[in-house]
């Protein structure tokens, strides 16, 4: 056997998963070993066999000595802490110890016809669990030598059976060869077995790696895919979007009001693509990042809405609208800022949309202290529970029956058809799945001809956050 | 009058982003690829960079100039602009960006002027 080679004969693949084999070994033993006293009184005192009673104690003591001396070393000397060669020869002086006195207290006490000749084949299945093949071949082989070498030991009186039946039945040896192979080939085929299934285990898990490999590839291609068509998609609408600025503004002459009214209906038309655009790509990546906790990091409220605002402010002007924002300077929020972007980005753009000329959309977020649901900037320092946020416009309202069906993907309603020919009918779905995938809820109020307000809850804080707070 | 340079492969881009800021009353230099904007800083030496991300020879040839660009003239505010809205799409991050501003594309010229003015 090549020593310096043991460590990586060692076939389970957890180290922690062996140190607690050792240790399983060890309370095995001591059970074996009480197990062992219980069932020799009995059969002393209860059955009345004839056997070498002070023979079979002290291999009992020997082996109690024995596992007390794994104990000491085990736990004292080396404080369960093995390298890998030094584990795997602990195993192998284990494994041997134990085949060797199990193989003396069965031959002891009637050899073949002890039926605990079988425990065999749970030391074999352990063995087979622990290492390669070849070592468990080396284990089964010699363990089937040793059996059959006693067996016609025994049929030529080299050595003497030890009877466990009163007389020597004179066809123990007829009787006892089928048991003989019956033995050797259990050991043998659960030796198969185990190292069988091990086999296939082995190889689903390298599939279960290729699969995970290629999901990681694929991942990958699709992330690229993303940034592939985001810009791509959104490259020539900047660039058309700079035309229509230059035009706008009378760079390349000055345009007849005519001509500037078709300009803004060319880029207001730009923009509903831009919009359409983004939320079917959000709506793909939400869709497909289902599973995938999003990265969090702590955020400024405030200053995400006025990005917002600020984003949509030109196309609010263009409707006299008037965008105002309430947040208290300092609110925080521990969360995924793209997912944040997409939730203030899509409720704002709908609710510019949707409102008449004239009106106010407001923008409001506070710290919500406790599950009381008041809300009120005093309490916008650490330890806010929540954060609600509002957005509230003056627009036309949505019908009450139609109020329930503005999360299903694709719908619109009738007055939004009305008012805004084009429209994916998915920003109120990716808003809402946006919302649920930070841990927060959603609410809306309408009436009509006065106007929507969608109320969000988040919760305040991750853990972390809250960790280096303190 | 403040130089601005902006480096972009995008023709359309360097043509109406450049018309707009010189009608806000900016010098516009500009260059179309990144080794030509390497180049024009050491000559013109602008008061503000805008430049993109996405090259054909890199998707993140633009964080990576950025980097080269601080390191030599790090008084330099850097714009970065790209088509790309959403931080998912990047396996870069942000904050390893040496940039002033991230600026998203199609772009908001009345809020490009007024951040552009905060830094000059």
């Amino acid at each position: 056997m090549q020593i310096p080679q043991l460590g990586s004969k060692i076939d389970s693949s957890e180290y922690t998963d062996l140190t607690r084999v050792v240790s399983w070994f060890i309370l095995l033993r001591w059970i074996a070993a009480v197990g062992v006293l219980i069932t020799l009184v009995f059969v002393r005192f209860r059955l009345g066999y004839k056997l070498p009673y002070a023979l079979l104690y002290s291999l009992t003591g020997v082996l109690c000595v024995i596992n007390l001396l794994f104990t000491l070393y085990y736990v004292a000397v080396k404080r369960k802490l093995l390298a890998r060669r030094e584990l795997a020869i602990f195993l192998h002086v284990q494994i041997i110890c134990d085949y060797v006195l199990l193989f003396f207290l069965i031959y002891f006490t009637g050899f073949l016809e002890n039926p605990f000749a079988y425990f065999f084949v749970f030391h074999i299945m352990l063995t087979s669990f622990l290492f390669t093949s070849d070592i468990v071949l080396i284990y089964v082989g010699s363990l089937i030598v040793l059996f059959i070498g006693a067996f016609v030991f025994e049929y030529f009186r080299v050595i003497p059976h030890y009877l466990l039946s009163d007389s020597m039945d004179p066809r123990y040896f007829r009787l006892y060869l089928p048991r003989a192979i019956g033995l050797c080939s259990t050991l043998a085929i659960s030796a198969y077995l185990i190292t069988d299934i091990k086999r296939r285990i082995a190889e689903k898990g390298r599939r279960v790696q290729v699969e995970l490999n290629r999901y990681k590839e694929l991942d990958r291609i699709k992330s690229n895919f993303i940034l592939q068509v985001t810009h791509e998609l959104r490259g020539p609408i900047a660039a058309m979007n700079g035309y229509h600025e230059m035009l706008i503004r009378g760079i390349g002459g000055k345009l007849a009001p005519r001509a500037n009214e078709l300009v803004h209906k060319a880029d207001r038309r730009t923009e509903n693509l831009l919009q359409i655009i983004d939320e079917m790509i959000d709506y793909a990546y939400m869709k497909s990042e289902e599973e995938v906790q999003y990265t969090k990091t702590s955020l400024n409220v405030r200053e995400i809405i006025d990005y917002q605002l600020d984003l949509h402010s030109s196309q609010a002007i263009r409707k006299n609208i008037e965008l105002i924002s309430i947040c208290p300077e300092d609110l925080s929020l521990y969360s995924n800022r793209d997912l944040l972007n997409i939730i203030l980005s899509n409720l704002i753009n709908n609710a510019i949309k949707y409102s008449p000329e004239f009106t106010t959309i407001a923008v409001k977020a506070s710290a919500v202290s406790t599950g009381a649901g008041q809300t009120g900037a005093a309490t916008a320092a650490k330890g806010a529970a929540e954060v609600h946020l509002i957005v509230e416009d003056q627009g036309h309202g949505i019908e009450p029956e139609e109020l329930e069906k503005i999360f299903e993907e694709f719908y619109r309603t009738r007055k939004a058809r009305e008012l805004e020919r084009d429209g994916t009918g998915l920003g109120l779905p990716i808003v809402q799945r946006a919302v649920e995938s930070l841990g927060g809820r959603l609410t809306v109020y309408s009436e009509l001809k006065k106007g929507t307000t969608f109320h969000i809850f988040f919760p305040a804080g991750g853990e972390n956050e809250q960790d280096s707070d303190h | 009058m403040s130089k601005i340079l902006i480096i972009d492969d995008d023709l359309d881009i360097l043509e109406t982003t450049g018309s707009l800021l010189e009608y806000e009353g900016f010098e516009i230099h500009s260059a179309d690829t990144v080794e030509k904007g390497l180049e024009m800083i050491d000559q013109l030496a602008p008061d503000l960079i805008l430049l993109d991300v996405m090259f054909p020879e890199k998707k993140t040839r633009g964080f990576e100039a950025a980097g080269e660009i601080k390191s030599k003239y790090p008084k330099i505010p850097i714009f970065v602009l790209t088509a790309i809205n959403r931080e998912y799409a990047f396996d870069f991050d942000k904050k390893d960006v040496p940039a002033a501003e991230f600026i998203n594309k199609p772009i908001k010229i009345d809020r490009l002027v007024k951040l552009i003015r905060n830094y000059l």
